[in-house]
């Protein structure tokens, strides 16, 4: 059964449609990238999930159902923007939040305890949130989503104004989570994140799911059309080949829709080249984006 | 402790140390201690115990006969002359401050010249004309003089026998509902404009994204008007308690005649407050539906200023109400929302208020209430993380699909 399932919402606002067709499930146990272009309706996505918004068209199932008051405290939500009160210190913040997630004042504070020093947050749980640096407001919000053990977390652009000690910090702690079971849906920009932490992914781009499978699967699929080629002396001319350009020390070739790698190496091989090494362009997600963002292919 | 609870109390917390509750919670209370202030200074002002002179050529006051109490404290002495420069020598040696000249024609053109450096107090001059009113009715029996020196004391009455106001004008007891109801509506002003303050500042700082998904809508649209209703009752409690404390020190110990001998006529108040329950979750449904839709607390700022010119509209109709209190305008003001609670407080003052027109009021307050508190829940649903896109009031009212509906499309 899966933890997050939406099919097929739409939500417009006015004349606005900021989600015209999405869907996807996240799992138990997985970390999932929810990715887009900035405006392509990924925010609108996660609060149609969270019943902020009821969507025109489609359904939403999270936790085995409809989103209800019952299931707040089993998410945890972090906002891409700071959403914390700036005028009262952390610690009263973090707790306050805490109890309304279910958690008793006493549970919370014996939660939060370690989960400050960790953070490096302890020396500082007295100052009002707005003396907080960006980063420490960051590291406070990500407390605040996960403080209450939820079964889902939901967390929009999780390492905006981390240094690299505390992004680390972060994705271990998501690690550790998704080893216990937790579900992560993890909205973010930072595609060498999404490389490292996400199992699955889906890419909106106006208001429509683009892009959805495991990562692997993806770029397996987009790793087709270039070869990276290095042979002793140059290359003749090679059918199925649109582009060739130079790529580290090896020639990146662009090859036709339809030609396969196969064909090429063959092609090598009986032009009598020497091919000192031949490899499958992987294209990174950053790569994948773009093109199929900018230049609407795949 | 419930979330509704948890809400409520925050909600509480977070008003009762801000500056400007501070400040709502004192203004009553430094209001009424400058009246009390402006009270006492007039009053001493007006008193000066320096005798007052007299000389006088008509014969009238040849064996006179006293109109005071010369023993009481505020009573001033009143010395005959024989000369205008014996009186003269005294008021500018600052032994009198005034002296009277009555001439010999006195009875017949009833002309008195008066003479003083600095123009005597009141207490003075009133002493002076009680004391030859006493004289010029010396020959009567000592009660119709008496009487006819304090005049008459009529009090005017409503039909009903309600309203009772002396003919001087309206006294604190008659002003109380009136003050009841500008006391709710700076209740109502203040404590909307928080939670509209505090709903748009949530939605600025996106702390409400966090919120409204850790509890249900009405959990913190009922906590948050609870904690509101708490900081109301808070402030109402602390005016009523220095209210009583100023009748008592400024009655008693200062001796104010304004507040001694208060009565309060509780049919009157209890008319005003029916009207002003209603009224007050009406206001705080509006500004949380303002919050909602609103972006930014200036545009609240604006807002907030509008309702307080809709909620004082009364005021600039005070002759139309006074002159008419029972007019049909003056009615329609006290039945329609806004206006309705401060026209009720100012009705009571010089009329007895039908039943009905009070029954009808509340029943628009309470269906006003009602309809704001809808369309706050609607608008929070709709607005409020609408980050710079404003609702539009037709999204407020439109339908939205149900859940089989959106499956089937």
């Amino acid at each position: 059964m899966h933890v997050v399932e939406i099919q097929h919402v739409a939500k417009s606002f006015g004349p606005v449609q900021a989600v015209t067709d999405v869907s996807f499930e996240v799992d138990r146990g997985e970390i999932f990238g929810l990715l887009g272009p900035n405006g392509a309706g990924k925010t609108t996505t996660i609060r149609l999930l969270l019943d902020i918004f009821k969507p025109d068209r489609g359904t939403v199932s999270i936790l085995n159902g409809p989103m209800n008051d019952a299931k707040n405290n089993l998410i945890g939500y972090m906002p891409e923007e700071r959403g914390l009160y700036q005028d009262t210190p952390l610690e009263r913040c973090l707790i306050y939040l805490s109890t309304l997630k279910g958690l008793s004042t006493t549970e919370a504070q014996s939660r939060l305890e370690p989960y400050l020093e960790r953070f490096d947050l302890a020396k500082h749980k007295h100052k009002k949130v707005k003396e907080l640096s960006k980063g420490m407001q960051q590291k406070a919000q990500i407390i605040n989503t996960i403080l209450h053990k939820p079964e889902l977390v939901i967390i929009d652009e999780p390492f905006t104004s981390l240094d690299p000690l505390n992004t680390q910090l972060v994705k271990d702690v998501m690690r550790s989570l998704r080893d216990q079971g937790t579900a992560i849906l993890m909205s973010t920009h930072q595609m060498h994140q999404v490389e490292e932490l996400c199992d699955r992914i889906v890419l909106i781009d106006e208001g429509r799911d683009v892009l959805y499978g495991p990562l692997d699967d993806i770029r397996r699929r987009f790793s087709g059309h270039a070869v990276l080629v290095r042979a002793a002396g140059a290359l003749p001319h090679i059918e199925g080949v649109v582009d060739t350009a130079r790529h580290n020390n090896a020639l990146k070739l662009t090859l036709a829709s339809g030609v396969s790698p196969q064909q090429v190496l063959q092609d090598l091989m009986a032009n009598d080249v020497t091919v000192e090494k031949f490899e499958i362009a992987v294209p990174t997600l950053d790569e994948i984006f773009i093109r199929v963002v900018k230049e609407g292919g795949q | 402790m419930s979330k509704l609870w948890l809400i409520a109390k925050d909600e509480f917390r977070r008003n009762v140390y801000k500056k400007s509750f501070i400040l709502a919670l004192l203004s009553v209370p430094l209001m009424l201690a400058f009246n009390v202030g402006i009270g006492l200074i007039v009053e001493n002002l007006e008193k000066d115990s320096t005798p007052i002179g007299y000389i006088d050529h008509s014969g009238l006051l040849d064996h006179p006969v006293s109109a005071y109490d010369e023993n009481a404290s505020a009573a001033v002495p009143i010395i005959a002359f024989t000369s205008e420069e014996a009186a003269r020598q005294a008021l500018l040696a600052k032994e009198i401050q005034a002296f009277y000249v009555l001439s010999a024609d006195y009875l017949a053109t009833s002309d008195v010249e008066l003479f003083y450096m600095e123009e005597p107090a009141g207490n003075a001059t009133s002493q002076w004309y009680d004391f030859l009113q006493a004289n010029l009715l010396a020959n009567y029996p000592p009660e119709i003089a008496h009487r006819l020196i304090e005049g008459t004391r009529m009090t005017i009455r409503s039909p009903g026998g309600i309203i009772e106001m002396p003919a001087g004008g309206p006294t604190l007891s008659t002003m109380l509902p009136l003050i009841t109801s500008v006391a709710f509506v700076f209740l109502l002003l203040f404590s909307s404009g928080y939670l509209m303050s505090g709903v748009i500042i949530e939605k600025e700082n996106r702390t409400i994204e966090v919120i409204v998904t850790s509890v249900s809508t009405t959990d913190l649209v009922v906590g948050k008007v609870l904690g509101i209703v708490a900081i109301s009752l808070t402030q109402l409690a602390t005016w009523i308690l220095i209210a009583v404390l100023t009748v008592a020190v400024g009655g008693n110990l200062l001796g104010l005649t304004w507040l001694q001998d208060l009565s309060i006529n509780w049919i009157a108040i209890a008319k005003v407050v029916v009207i002003a329950l209603p009224s007050y979750v009406f206001a705080a449904g509006l500004m949380f539906t303002v919050g909602s839709t609103l972006t930014e607390a200036q545009e609240g700022q604006a807002v907030g200023s509008l309702f307080f010119m809709l909620h004082i509209l009364p005021i600039y109709m005070i002759v139309m109400i006074v002159e008419n209190p029972l007019g049909i305008q003056t009615t329609l003001l006290g039945i329609l929302p806004f206006t309705a609670l401060l026209t009720t407080g100012l009705r009571s003052i010089f009329t007895d208020i039908p039943l009905w027109q009070i029954t009808l009021s509340a029943a628009v307050q309470t269906m006003c209430a009602v309809g704001a508190l809808w369309l706050a829940s609607r608008a929070f649903r709709l607005g409020m993380l609408r980050y710079g896109q404003r609702l539009r009031i037709r999204e407020l009212f439109r339908r939205q699909p149900s859940l089989a509906e959106r499956r089937a499309s």
